[in-house]
């Protein structure tokens, strides 16, 4: 089975087309500036073909039409014809409370996923776009949604209510959804099968440390916590964004410095974070380089990037009623080692005894990073969202 | 043999299937309206060109856009990259030639006279369709002149729409889009596609000297000018009854200090000679200011006097300067 699995940003399309039989990539590549000026196709095929196209291309439509027109040329494709093609997996950042798994897409899917426009209004449309775009270029091809938000529907009411009055949870959907959801899945799945255990008998906490980052607390194989919220602004200190932030504060600021909503909103999303405190980068690799020159606000920005990820992993410990497995994923979850030290060492209370030999030379690759005797593991496990897509997308074709 | 993105179409319809992109947008004339405009359409990620009198003039006009994109980062409204991309897609030239391959044209003069700026709008039209493509869309950002007047002077008035702007435009949510008596379904349908792109909301209406927004808040201005005359209250009473009674963001004379007064009076000159009603006819409060060089924030002193763009008291009486 051949799959294409699609993630289309307001200017971008990500994509990757996978031969199910191996699980493996058969070409990737990105087209992106979709509708402005120097847009471009970068495609990369499995066997170390690459090029860089560029050219006009008016919208994702059109961008689509091009990859599709380069995964079947003789020159550089990976497909004799479209009708190789089984089906298409969509990255679907919001699904709501109408998602709890990913589904075929039909048109009152595609009318489901409209309606949460106003909870995702940046990412659900051009999610959007490229599916009617295949809706309308390979129309027998079926097509399955894989939402960010559907492994978190599992959290219990008292987890993801907000304490505010009960009538705008009613009104607006105001709750918590949680994100990163198809990696928190791929890398917890992973997990079992690497210390070959059921779901159930592990109680996991998952740390997706990205530019973006988010952990989830799950247990027997379901979150039942996860540090997002309505918006992927809560939780953890990212590279950008706040994390937990006290509301008054946000208000304080708004009334001192006189702005309005989006500036407020720009504050807390894109001058905050790791960029905010050390008002160096938001790269994790610049700030620990200036830690190292002994720069203070670098020291104090990891410091706090490190205490609030040990607190969250605390606090999930007591969700569960005990800790088995922490998982790290996402770049800097990879590839930092002192990340991952200054996280694991303060848990040699629950047991934990971290190996910092092996966490020292570990960039990038699948390993445990504790002893044997060690009552938690740690886990690193490179995310693989597509493939999560390329898999859930295969199980639906063939279950219908 | 090289290769090109489209050897790889599925089709080589792509391009022409899909007319309408809007990619490149030329703006003639960049005084605070026209910046505020050429900031807007690139913050969006379109290519904007502007055209002014001479180099010295651009080199000024992209050091103010500079300084206004810091006040915005200052206030936390944008990030240093984000202006870094923002400025990348705005060039300022002299020749027309630059706006030829442009997909919309926005005229937004800013004539130093007291009157009626109509013909030189009309050669500024002119110009444009002497360079562009038969459709290439020119829209004009005006308030108080008649769309069909400055199209009657082209060979192709259907493509003529008004988009009229109100200040502050970064944050002012809506735009006047003004149809004029020729202009086709296809120009007004672009123009409110382009207003959306930008995230404003288009208010669509048929032409009238005025519009909706210039038409009324002259109105208000004046009246408010009639109470200050009168003697009935003070310019921040009258503002702060306007603005808490009736919850508009600012009150009459500080939105009139805001726009300018020597361009209040343009429009009030420009309402008057239309209408003819004494509900237009510049308040002589307005022509004392502006005679004064008291023309509102701008310069530091209009109703209210300013310091570093913040009140600090109020300019005037009924009878006179403070």
């Amino acid at each position: 089975m051949k799959i294409i699995v699609l993630n289309c940003g307001s200017s971008s399309i990500k994509y990757q087309l996978f031969d199910m039989t191996k699980k493996e990539t058969m070409a990737k590549g990105v087209v992106d500036k979709i509708g402005l000026h120097g847009s471009y196709v970068k495609h990369e095929r499995n066997d170390g073909d690459a090029i860089t196209l560029e050219g006009e291309i008016v919208d994702h439509q059109a961008g689509i039409e091009y990859v599709l027109g380069i995964l079947t040329s003789k020159r550089r494709g990976s497909l004799n014809s479209y009708d190789e093609i089984n089906a298409v997996g969509h990255r679907v950042v919001h699904g709501g409370e109408k998602f709890h798994d990913s589904v075929l897409i039909t048109a009152e899917v595609i009318e489901k996923v409209t309606e949460c426009i106003d909870l995702a209004p940046l990412h659900n449309p051009p999610n959007l776009k490229g599916i009617l775009a295949i809706q309308e270029l390979l129309p027998k091809v079926p097509q399955v949604a894989v939402f960010d938000t559907a492994f978190h529907q599992t959290m219990p009411k008292y987890a993801y209510m907000y304490a505010i009055p009960y009538s705008l949870y009613v009104k607006y959907g105001l709750r918590r959804y949680g994100f990163h959801g198809t990696s928190h899945r791929y890398v917890s799945q992973r997990a079992y099968e690497i210390i070959k255990k059921e779901p159930c008998e592990v109680k996991m906490v998952t740390c997706h440390l990205g530019n973006g980052a988010s952990i989830a607390a799950i247990n027997c194989g379901h979150t039942i916590d996860t540090s997002m919220g309505l918006t992927p602004v809560e939780g953890l200190i990212m590279g950008t964004r706040s994390g937990d932030l006290d509301l008054g504060i946000l208000m304080y600021i708004m009334q001192k410095e006189e702005i309005d909503l989006h500036a407020a909103n720009t504050l807390v999303n894109k001058h905050s974070g790791m960029l905010g405190i050390t008002g160096i980068s938001s790269d994790m690799r610049e700030i620990e380089d200036a830690a190292q020159n002994k720069d203070e606000r670098a020291n104090l920005g990891l410091e706090m990037y490190y205490y609030r990820i040990r607190k969250y992993i605390g606090a999930y410990s007591a969700a569960m009623n005990g800790l088995d497995v922490i998982v790290f994923t996402g770049g800097i979850g990879e590839n930092s080692p002192k990340t991952r030290a200054q996280i694991c060492n303060n848990f040699g209370y629950l047991g934990l005894e971290f190996d910092e030999e092996k966490n020292n030379n570990l960039h990038g690759t699948e390993a445990i990073l504790t002893k044997n005797s060690s009552k938690i593991k740690v886990i690193v496990i490179p995310t693989n969202e597509e493939l999560k897509i390329a898999e859930d997308t295969e199980r639906i074709i063939k279950g219908n | 043999m090289t290769e090109s993105l489209e050897d790889y179409s599925l089709s080589k319809r792509i391009l022409k299937s899909r007319k309408g992109g809007l990619k490149k947008v030329g703006v003639i004339g960049c005084g605070n309206m026209g910046q505020e405009i050429v900031r807007i359409i690139s913050q969006h990620g379109i290519d904007v060109v502007f055209i002014d009198l001479s180099e010295e003039r651009i080199q000024t006009i992209l050091e103010e856009i500079n300084t206004a994109l810091d006040q915005v980062i200052n206030k936390w409204g944008l990030t240093i990259s984000e202006k870094r991309a923002i400025l990348s897609r705005i060039k300022g030239t002299t020749d027309y030639k630059d706006i030829s391959d442009c997909d919309l044209v926005i005229e937004s003069i800013n004539i130093k006279q007291r009157f009626t700026s109509l013909e030189a709008r009309k050669e500024v039209f002119k110009n444009i369709e002497a360079v562009v493509s038969p459709t290439t869309v020119i829209a004009s950002n005006n308030s108080t002149l008649m769309i069909s007047d400055l199209a009657s002077v082209l060979k192709h008035p259907e493509r003529v729409v008004g988009v009229n702007f109100i200040t502050p435009s970064a944050t002012v949510k809506v735009v006047e889009v003004i149809r004029g008596l020729k202009t086709n379904d296809a120009t007004h349908d672009y123009a409110i596609r382009f207003i959306k792109m930008l995230d404003k909301t288009p208010i669509t209406l048929h032409e009238s000297p005025g519009n909706i927004s210039t038409r009324l808040i002259v109105t208000l201005i004046n009246e408010a000018c009639e109470l200050l005359m009168e003697g009935v209250a003070s310019v921040q009473y009258i503002d702060m009854t306007m603005k808490d009674g009736y919850g508009l963001q600012f009150g009459p004379f500080e939105l009139a200090d805001r726009v300018g007064l020597d361009k209040v009076l343009k429009w009030m000159n420009n309402l008057y000679l239309e209408y003819g009603t004494a509900n237009f006819k510049p308040s002589p409060i307005i022509k004392r200011l502006v005679r004064a060089n008291y023309l509102g924030k701008k310069t530091g002193k209009g109703f209210y006097k300013y310091d570093e763009g913040k009140i600090i008291s109020q300019a005037i009486t009924a009878t006179e300067f403070i």
